[in-house]
């Protein structure tokens, strides 16, 4: 079930070199490495000649992929219900995300003929793959009655549930179909998204419904270092990176076989009341989070990775990490073992209406039941104490496909004949 | 549609280039249900190829039937003779079905052009005569319809003359709401047309200086002041009836001008030749202009009649349009489809829009209409450009 997309492809002599040392060069040690935590692909050389695998059996690329520096997502709605348009879009979507992958550009950008329009644009050319991994998703919408697909769809897949604390604007939530745009080199990643949206529009098939661009990765890959959210507090300490866990949690194993592999992806924008925070002491920031701001560790530890103790208690006879902090909301022990692979970015759009920070994270998880977020945020949003600090205003669930072989794109198994 | 600098042509590469291609000599293709089989195949190797299961047919119907292997960046393929266009497929991407296209072609040398190729041009070679002559009718079509749209741009100028002159008429019986009126009457008139119209300057006036710019003395507006010229034209007028609410003498002095400067339009617009990618590119200018003008609701500032421009812009557009459509369709059908369907999309979307209460029979755009519609305005728009921003290659090359 494991996909390469965890394999860097196409790695210098010096990058095989030293990634053969390290990782041992084979796809099979490299969670072993990522649990040891030993080797940060950040460390490989060159980021920008970095280059991962579109087409393959199992996985899309950009979900087990460590998480790159930038993201560029971007939403769209179809036009209308012909399916033959959407299996055209994600065929030229596929063939030319799979040219990006590899750094090169999508058909000539300056055509002979002077009364050509190119498609491709250019801002990219030179700056290599940078790490590009854009992953594909489908909303619920692709699998209606009048798009005669219902037949095909995937048994966990339909609307988000309504939940708590939710303040959705619906001008940047939903949507029938996604693009996770991620690289080391934030207009690699934006080249990308706008290619195909531009492809997108000249097969009309559909429109752009929101995007958003995300810095500095806000959640750890396998041999990453745990990077910190906005509030300066390291997120995504237990998050999941091993082989086993992506199996358990992530990837889909049931529905047909030809959607094993395939994910569902959660994408959130939460917006960050970033003055309010600076403002709160730092006792309190700690006790929200349930964990030391400098080393992440747990309040009841002294190091990041050590397991947090929700039965511990203080001289005052308090639980030392408190009722609704969101360490322990969250945490696998109180959740009936539910876990989500976490892959957000932070964001900024400069100031917001009213004069504040416009920033937050926009989260995205990968599950393999919807069901399971919803049963996280449904705790978190009723109770935890960040809440005070954050609002959920962007909301969106797609599923997302298994990768295609060569010669195939995403999505193929769609269209054929039921 | 610049009718100052012609643009320069070049050909695609010619055949001199595949003169190399070692492709072998094949026999002509087979023919089936009346027409010859030829098969493409674009497939990734070597960075790219377009490969010709035959290289020669004989005179009459062929059916060229593409497959994208395993070519990504190879999405669209043309049939050439010299640089005419005869035929094209797009969307091509692997793992699509193949798609086909049939046309009847004289005997001669032909090329099979694929964009994104390492070679991109492929010869194809026609033996023998057809009866048939179809192909050769598109140039004609073609000008057939530059001739009529050079007249709906003649009919449009005298209109214009005569809503101006009405416009004037009303300003100077110091009428302020009659004249509200005639300008929401009038405005249409110059959005239908103005890249036809937007190049001239006054003869003796170097090009640059603004204050012989025809378009800017008719239509400048508060975004594009040029301090040293003033305010002029439609848009002075506007600022006058609609922000000041009052007739001054010097509203009256730029009713007058305006009624000059629109017949000396008149007079210098008049017998111009189009060639047809300059519709193709003039309606594609009126699709920029409806979105950096009108959605912003910067063009009316002070009257809100945006989607009047709006809707006009669409207008003028969609003639251009309608005067290559019979060409094109001989080119792509089913690009011309599209187009003629996305127009048909937004003329929808603008009925909901209609309101015979309002000035010129739109709703006025205000601040609050803008906010809540301006995001699907531009989308409709832009789904429309896409195609449309593609046809000028097209109908330049098949011309």
């Amino acid at each position: 079930m494991r996909g390469q997309d965890d394999k860097p492809a196409g790695l210098s002599r010096r990058g095989l070199f030293l990634g053969a040392a390290a990782l041992g060069g084979t796809i099979a040690t490299a969670g072993q490495a990522a649990e040891t935590g030993k080797v940060a692909p950040d460390a490989m050389p060159d980021p920008d000649q970095r280059r991962y695998a579109f087409y393959g059996t199992g996985p899309q690329a950009g979900i087990a992929t460590p998480p790159q520096q930038h993201l560029m997502a971007m939403a769209f709605d179809l036009t209308g219900t012909d399916p033959r348009a959407l299996q055209v879009l994600l065929a030229r979507w596929s063939a030319s995300i799979g040219l990006m992958m590899e750094g090169r550009p999508v058909g000539p950008a300056e055509p002979d003929r002077e009364t050509a329009t190119a498609l491709e644009t250019g801002e990219a050319l030179g700056l290599g793959p940078a790490g590009l991994t854009v992953t594909v998703g489908l909303g619920p919408r692709v699998f209606s009655k009048e798009m005669g697909l219902a037949a095909k769809a995937p048994p966990h897949l339909r609307p988000l549930a309504d939940l708590p604390s939710d303040a959705l604007r619906p001008e940047i939530s939903g949507g029938d179909l996604s693009l996770q745009a991620c690289a080391d080199d934030p207009q690699v990643a934006y080249h990308a998204v706008r290619i195909l949206a531009r492809i997108a529009k000249r097969t009309g098939a559909a429109t752009v419904r929101w995007t958003q661009l995300g810095f500095g990765r806000a959640s750890a890959g396998a041999g990453q270092e745990t990077p910190r959210n906005l509030f300066g507090y390291r997120d995504g300490t237990r998050n999941i990176t091993t082989p086993e866990q992506l199996a358990q949690h992530v990837w889909a194993n049931d529905g047909p076989e030809w959607q094993h592999g395939g994910t569902y992806q959660v994408m959130r924008r939460i917006e960050m009341h970033i003055e309010n925070w600076d403002n709160a002491q730092v006792s309190h920031q700690n006790d929200v989070f349930g964990r030391h701001k400098l080393t992440g560790a747990p309040l009841t530890g002294t190091d990041e990775f050590d397991t947090p103790d929700f039965k511990a208690k203080n001289a005052q006879g308090e639980p030392v990490i408190p009722t609704h902090a969101h360490i322990r909301l969250s945490a696998h022990e109180t959740n009936d073992g539910i876990r989500i692979l976490r892959r957000g970015y932070n964001f900024t759009g400069g100031l917001n209406a009213v004069g504040r920070l416009d920033a937050g994270l926009f989260f995205i998880s990968y599950q393999n039941d919807p069901a399971h977020f919803e049963a996280l945020q449904r705790r978190l949003g009723a109770s935890d104490l960040l809440n005070e600090y954050i609002s959920h205003t962007g909301s969106g669930l797609f599923w997302v496909p298994p990768a295609a072989p060569k010669g195939s794109y995403i999505g193929a198994p769609l269209f054929a004949a039921v | 549609m610049n009718m100052s600098s012609r643009a320069r042509r070049r050909a695609v590469p010619l055949l001199a280039a595949t003169a190399f291609f070692a492709q072998p000599a094949l026999a002509d293709a087979p023919m089936n249900n009346g027409a010859a089989q030829v098969a493409i195949t674009l497939t990734g190797d070597n960075g790219g190829a377009c490969v010709l299961d035959h290289d020669s047919a004989a005179a009459g119907p062929i059916t060229f039937t593409v497959t994208n292997e395993s070519a990504p960046a190879i999405s669209e393929l043309e049939l050439l003779s010299d640089s005419r266009i005869l035929g094209e497929k797009e969307n091509l991407a692997p793992g699509l079905p193949a798609s086909s296209f049939t046309v009847t072609l004289d005997g001669g040398d032909y090329r099979i052009y694929c964009p994104g190729a390492v070679e991109d041009t492929v010869a194809f070679t026609v033996t023998g005569e057809s009866k048939q002559r179809a192909q050769s009718a598109i140039g004609d079509l073609l000008d057939e319809g530059t001739a009529g749209y050079a007249n709906y741009v003649e009919g449009m100028v005298d209109a214009m003359v005569t809503a101006s002159e009405r416009l004037a008429a009303k300003v100077d019986a110091g009428d302020v709401e009659g004249a509200k009126a005639a300008y929401a009457q009038a405005r249409p008139f110059y959005e239908r047309i103005e890249p036809d119209v937007e190049g001239f300057v006054l003869p003796g006036t170097d090009p640059t200086d603004n204050s012989g710019n025809l378009d800017y003395l008719i239509d400048m507006r508060a975004s594009n002041l040029d301090p040293a010229v003033g305010w002029h034209g439609f848009h002075a007028v506007e600022r006058d009836l609609f922000e000041g609410g009052e007739i001054t003498d010097e509203t009256k002095a730029h009713a007058a001008e305006l009624v000059k400067n629109v017949k000396m339009l008149a007079d210098l617009s008049g017998g111009i030749e189009y060639r047809p990618e300059d519709l193709a590119n003039g309606a594609a200018a009126l699709l920029e202009e409806v979105q950096s003008g009108k959605i912003s609701g910067e063009e009316e500032a002070y009257s809100h009649i945006d989607l009047v421009d709006f809707a006009a812009n669409i207008e003028g557009a969609h003639q251009a349009f309608a005067f290559l459509e019979p060409g094109l369709k001989r080119i792509d059908p089913d690009v011309a489809e599209t187009i003629a369907q996305r127009f048909a999309d937004v003329q929808t979307m603008l009925e909901d829009y209609r309101d015979p209460e309002a000035l010129g029979g739109y709703k006025i755009y205000d601040a609050e209409l803008r906010k809540s519609d301006a995001v699907k305005l531009s989308r409709a728009i832009q789904m429309l450009q896409e195609p449309l921003s593609r046809i000028a290659e097209k109908v330049a090359t098949a011309s």
